[in-house]
């Protein structure tokens, strides 16, 4: 009796230690799929955004987390920085940010896709995509997003 | 191969179709029709960094992209 008791906690016991082992497998796996290009929803949009970029586009997003588009109506140029709001600068002729600009697609997007919409946007129709955008302030009043991030992406 | 990518939450879903394949291009180009007809935006990357909106489907087109509409943040 005593030693069918024995076996039975030792049963127990390897089940318990098995289901940890494939609770931390699974933990693993899952962050090796999310740390690889693609495997996530940011990196199939970080992706997708790279090579929709100019060359130019894709030197600046590289070394700076940022890019720059003009404006098919106003010439003017923006930078599209990597964020979820107030990611679009307006900049002047020094390339100081004029105005800041907040507006992408519907829905929960991941980053890249909130960058490529408004590059393709402002570069074919920019009318449009600033009639339904937030401005924000720029180098005259206080931004809504902190200031040492401006100088962080600038 | 034609590629389809639609802008959601997963980043996007992709639909591949043959361009000769008279089926695969009227799917296509229902998909195209459905996509816009509630509110997406399609673009057609024309080059390295040139895209074009467009209205109406374009079987010639090697690849589109479809975003939700726009609103402000």
């Amino acid at each position: 009796m005593r030693g069918e008791w024995s076996v039975v906690v030792a049963g127990f016991t390897t089940l318990v230690f098995l289901c940890f082992l494939l609770q931390g497998l699974a933990l693993v796996l899952g962050r090796v799929h999310r740390l690889s290009p693609g495997g996530t929803a940011e990196g199939k949009a970080f992706a997708l955004l790279k090579q929709w970029l100019s060359p130019v586009q894709l030197a600046q997003y590289e070394n700076n987390g940022c890019f720059e588009v003009t404006g098919c109506h106003s010439g003017k140029r923006y930078r599209i920085r990597r964020a979820r709001q107030m990611n679009i600068d307006e900049l002047d002729e020094a390339g100081a940010r004029s105005a800041a600009w907040c507006f992408g697609p519907e829905g929960n997007l991941p980053i890249g896709d909130l960058m490529l919409a408004p590059k393709i946007s402002l570069e074919n129709d920019e009318r449009t995509a600033l009639a339904v955008a937030n401005r924000g302030f720029g180098n005259e009043g206080p931004s809504r997003t902190p200031e040492r991030y401006w100088t962080r992406v600038s | 191969m034609a590629k389809q990518f639609v802008m959601n939450a997963t980043g996007d879903t992709r639909y591949q179709f043959d361009p000769t394949d008279a089926a695969a291009v009227a799917k296509a180009s229902t998909r195209f029709k459905e996509l816009i007809g509630v509110g997406y935006t399609a673009a057609v990357r024309r080059g390295a960094g040139a895209s074009e909106l467009i209205r109406d489907f374009d079987p010639s087109a090697e690849e589109t992209v479809f975003f939700p509409r726009l609103r402000g943040g």
